[in-house]
């Protein structure tokens, strides 16, 4: 069959559904048939699945030509998703094409969620296509002669790139494809990835450092334009709009009119606890929703969830609240409207999520956002201009992760072994480790078979030996089983099943949840009252509970930052609201109409911003604020570069270090998106402050370093790198090894690699991803130059200000102390006797 | 710091020690030697170096005090025999003191490896009006002294400002030692009124409760 005739009958297959392909689907086709590698730019929802999935399953009819009459078995391709919920709808697309074209392929799915008895049997027989996670792709790469079974591989698309390209599954990824295209001989490599700021490199990331496969690749966006109509939900009175907290529950009422104006609407929210906090408000509140309103989160039943999604589809739900466990793949058409509660942190979710709605041709995607309090109207102004501009993010790409590389190498040797002059130049090659030095691979070597860097006569460490012949190799059983439970870079909390007692699974949840509570208490889960009645190995059991009150468990997760373009567009704002108000204060009212036209936010926002005027200042483009005040916690200092919680982060411990030199202190500083804290039971002399110009420029790496040294970050993702590395074993399937067993000894490694090793790779791994992931440099860097060029306003005040009152109400703190030990203990002993 | 229990005197130190005076007795609790070997063994990575910090800290504890005799108040070796007992038996070369252990739940290595360096085990130990034991044990009439619980206390003072220290915990009957090995973690401690507590600062003991 010759190229034209492929077409046909994918053109022809597409007319019997009543479609056309898309331009974007045919250039796919195009590139995908010349044997071209590429990264496709298509959102959610547009048909990408058949971009790709279709020349595919031509590719495989012209190679077989008596397709029909013997097939050809085996493996050809692999579909990658970052999420097994994804996985279902994937097959049932590709499924439908390849038996409405009798083309005979196969698809099979392999997960965390799949039997051990379907895994037995696809190993035997391989389903045609297969689709997978990270993780379960070097599972495969784990066992024993992987190499016959990728032989005949054609294809591999990594869905959903975006997504796994800012985090360690990336890197993971990345290594997978560099053994993978050596092993399949005829291999093309696509991604595909929603918009964000660097397309370019994330293909670049995808298909390897200026290698051949970059080379012979193709960048394909499917350029569908989408109107997104942006509005904030504003109260009719200010009065009762609280200065912090992060609820938005003051404003349930004001939700109500949208949701009996739209089809379905969904309801975003940040943390699963906020979720369940809506569902239960609103149910109480307004009792005629029951049955229409449902909840999905990722702790949720796996039932519960499938049935969520597909009653969004027959239209039998009014509303869903969620989180983020929807903010990928699944496609719902009857979502008209878009509610997200609170900062959504970043423009390319906000602009995603968003996108859930109007899925219709035509139809506009519609967004309301609920501010959960007052400043966060700014942001949503801020989120409305960087709508209009389009202005998406970054997803920075991993570099030089050893903790990934070093359990990668002890994969390889769990499975066939491997020869490190092979795969040394395969490794070189991927984006992630284009920078990989001999000794650093030599170290990685030492690290898996003498976990050290020298050999001493009384050491007994067992992981991978070294066979005669040079091939590196895992020959113990029990290191080679716990390695394959090991494989993954998501360190969790455990998770524990909860359950009815007379049976019925009802979800997950955190241990360190659970730990907190006693038999016969009531928490909310999954929208319901339960009591806790017994836990039982790996499970809680709970009775339903008429109790009113009831604890809700946090569940962790992290906290987001704004990006560089939404912290610029929220300064703006300010600067913004800054002039405005000195505009409407300097002219008489007569004439304040006239003005600067303001957004609604900034008017509903006007008696808060008055205040923070009247007690301090509103810092305009060329001011840096700083506030002090005392209060019975202690001596508070305010800073408010507007940068973002991250780089407020670095700046706060970096200040907090520069001011513990000048004399013994200890703080605790806290941050979000506006400024950060500094709080002390000392008053900081901020004219010393001043004076020594600490927020310098120079010295600033060192600096950090030492910084960091004194404060907990480094040492939280130091956490993960030790689990990734294979440091700390998190224990068997249900078999309760206490994740505070795992905390501890990760924490207790960290001092010990510092004391005795702080050469580690892997232990300044953790402060080389604090200082590129956590702290951005680069941003930090442009903040204090930025800083460098305002006018600092230190303000003494009376009592906290509106702008302050969020930050220094925030539990979450990191410290720093220059203090002796026993100084320290002395002085909390002196306070105490007060 | 020095504290005084049924007549009788007690050093403690900041190591986590523990010197009575009358018995010129050095006490010791959850050393936990071998634990690095044993996380090795298992294929994780745990600086080598950190293996010897824990003779050290033994032998400059010693120094201080010259005591005649160390009673190891249980968990002295945190899993079966590694080549750390060969550490342990050159250690043990170059001690004058008599040493005694008090066996605790991970002491699992045989007796006979014990007494073959003539260390004396027992399952508990009277002097006196002293019972020495691994657990905790509460009984009238004597007082109790013991390891196992790794006693921490946190300690909170103005502007959110906390620090968790290890400790050694007094109540009426009873002195729990803090746990002396380095690669050990802690249990924070809820003291009732009559309590009290001594923390370990980094050169000092300071009695908080």
């Amino acid at each position: 069959m010759n190229k034209k005739e492929l077409l046909t009958i994918a053109e022809n297959w597409f007319t019997q559904q009543g479609w056309k392909p898309f331009p974007f689907q045919k250039k796919t086709w195009d590139a995908y048939l010349k044997g071209k590698n590429g990264l496709l730019n298509a959102p959610t929802g547009s048909g990408k699945t058949y971009a790709l999935w279709v020349p595919i399953v031509l590719e495989y009819l012209k190679q077989n030509p008596n397709y029909k009459t013997k097939p050809q078995k085996g493996l050809k391709a692999i579909w990658i998703t970052p999420l097994r919920a994804l996985s279902v709808e994937i097959a049932q697309a590709a499924t439908r094409f390849a038996e409405e074209t009798n083309s005979g392929l196969t698809v099979g799915i392999r997960t965390g969620d799949t039997s051990q008895k379907e895994r037995a049997a696809q190993k035997k027989s391989m389903p045609d296509l297969l689709i997978t996670t990270p993780e379960s792709l070097h599972l495969l790469l784990s066992s024993k002669n992987y190499p016959k079974l990728f032989k005949n591989l054609n294809a591999i698309v990594v869905d959903e790139w975006h997504e796994l390209l800012g985090s360690k599954r990336g890197v993971q990824t990345e290594l997978a494809l560099s053994r993978l295209k050596t092993v399949s001989k005829n291999l093309k490599i696509w991604g595909i990835s929603a918009t964000i700021g660097n397309l370019p490199q994330a293909q670049e990331v995808l298909l390897g450092a200026e290698g051949e496969a970059l080379q012979n690749s193709t960048l394909i966006k499917a350029n569908i334009q989408k109107q997104i109509e942006v509005k904030s939900i504003i109260p009719e009175s200010m009065e009762k709009f609280p200065w912090r907290g992060h609820l938005g529950l003051h404003l349930l009422d004001e939700i109500i009119p949208i949701l009996n104006n739209s089809k379905t609407t969904l309801i975003f929210t940040n943390t699963r606890s906020q979720c369940e906090l809506w569902f239960q408000k609103l149910m109480n509140k307004y009792p005629e929703f029951a049955g229409e309103v449902a909840m999905h989160h990722g702790s949720i039943n796996k039932e519960t969830r499938l049935w969520v999604e597909q009653a969004i589809r027959n239209e039998s739900l009014k509303a869903v609240i969620c989180t983020s466990s929807l903010d990928l793949g699944v496609d719902f058409a009857p979502v008209e409207t878009i509610i997200q509660i609170g900062g959504p942190k970043g423009v390319a979710r906000f602009l995603q999520r968003a996108g859930r709605s109007g899925h219709q041709p035509g139809k506009a995607s519609r967004i309301y956002f609920l501010p959960t309090h007052a400043m966060e109207l700014i942001e949503a102004a801020a989120l409305q201009k960087a709508v209009e501009k389009k202005a998406v993010e970054d997803r920075i790409p991993y570099l030089q992760s050893f903790d990934v590389l070093v359990q990668y190498l002890t994969t390889l040797a769990v499975s066939d072994g491997f020869y490190p002059n092979e795969i040394y130049p395969e490794i070189k090659s991927t984006f992630c480790f284009q920078g990989l030095t001999e000794d650093e691979w030599r170290w990685c070597l030492n690290f898996i078979t003498k976990g050290s860097q020298s050999l001493q006569t009384y050491d007994e460490y067992k992981k991978v030996e070294i066979e005669d012949d040079g091939k590196f190799k895992v020959n113990h059983r029990g290191v080679a089983m716990r390695h394959r439970l090991q494989i993954g870079t998501i360190v969790s909390d455990a998770m524990l099943t909860v359950k009815y007692i007379k049976g019925g699974y009802i979800g997950t949840v955190e241990e360190w949840f659970i730990s907190k509570l006693k038999p016969g208490d009531v928490f909310m889960f999954a929208g319901r009252n339960l009591e806790l009645s017994r836990i039982k190995g790996m499970q809680v059991l709970v009775r339903k509970s008429k109790k009113k009150t009831a604890k809700v468990p946090s569940w962790m997760g992290g906290r987001m930052t704004f990006s560089a373009q939404m912290s610029e567009l929220l300064r703006e704002e300010l600067y913004e609201a800054a002039e405005s108000l000195s505009v409407t204060s300097s002219l008489s009212s007569s004439l304040k109409t006239s003005s600067v036209e303001k957004s609604p936010e900034l008017t509903a926002l006007q008696p808060i911003l008055e205040r923070q005027q009247l007690e301090s200042i509103i810092p305009k483009q060329d001011e840096f604020l700083i506030e002090t005040f005392k209060t019975r916690e202690g001596y508070h200092a305010i800073f408010y570069p507007f940068e973002g919680r991250f780089v407020h982060e670095a700046l706060g411990s970096l200040l907090a270090y520069r001011i513990s030199l000048l004399s013994p202190i200890s703080f605790s500083i806290a941050f979000n998106d506006y400024g950060f804290e500094l709080l002390s039971d000392q008053e900081i002399d901020m004219q010393q402050v001043l004076d020594n110009n600490l927020f310098s420029a120079e010295f600033l790496m060192d600096d950090l370093y030492k910084s960091l040294n004194a404060t907990e970050m480094a040492r939280r993702k130091f956490r993960d790198i030790a689990v990734v590395a294979g440091l700390v074993f998190t224990g068997y399937p249900n078999k309760l090894i206490k994740s505070k067993h795992l905390q501890s000894s990760s924490q207790l490694l960290f001092d010990v690699f510092r004391d005795y090793e702080d050469d580690n790779l892997l232990f300044q791994q953790a402060f080389r991803e604090t200082f590129e992931h956590q702290l951005e440099e680069g941003r930090l860097r442009l903040a204090l130059e930025r800083i460098h060029q305002q006018k600092i306003v230190w303000k003494s005040c009376q009592k906290p200000t509106p702008f302050s009152f969020p930050i220094i109400t925030d539990r979450l703190r990191e410290k720093l102390s220059s203090e002796k030990l026993e100084d320290r203990i002395q002085r909390m002993l002196k306070q105490l006797e007060k | 710091m020095k504290i005084e229990i049924e007549n009788n005197h007690f050093q403690l130190s900041s190591s986590g020690v523990a010197y009575w005076e009358e018995q010129k007795t050095l006490l010791i609790a959850d050393v936990h030697l071998g634990k690095i070997s044993h996380f090795r063994k298992y294929g994780s990575a745990v600086p080598k170096d950190a293996i010897l910090s824990n003779f050290n800290k033994l032998t400059e504890s010693i120094k201080i005090y010259s005591p005649k005799k160390i009673i190891f108040l249980g968990d002295l070796f945190h899993s079966a025999k590694n080549l750390e007992w060969n550490l342990f038996e050159n250690w043990l070369a170059i001690q004058t003191a008599e040493v005694v252990l008090i066996a605790g739940n991970h002491d699992i290595i045989s007796p006979l490896h014990y007494e073959a360096l003539k260390v004396k085990i027992y399952q508990e130990l009277q002097l006196g009006k002293f019972k020495l034991t691994h657990h905790p044990e509460e009984q009238e009439n004597t007082f109790n002294i013991c390891g196992h619980i790794h006693p921490g206390y946190r300690l909170a003072g103005m502007a959110k400002q906390h620090l968790k220290l290890k400790c050694f915990f007094k109540s009426k009957y009873q002195l729990i030692l803090p746990a002396f090995g380095e690669f050990t973690g802690v249990f924070l401690m809820k003291p009732e009124a009559e309590d009290q507590i001594f923390v370990c600062a980094s050169s000092k003991v300071i009695q908080v409760m």
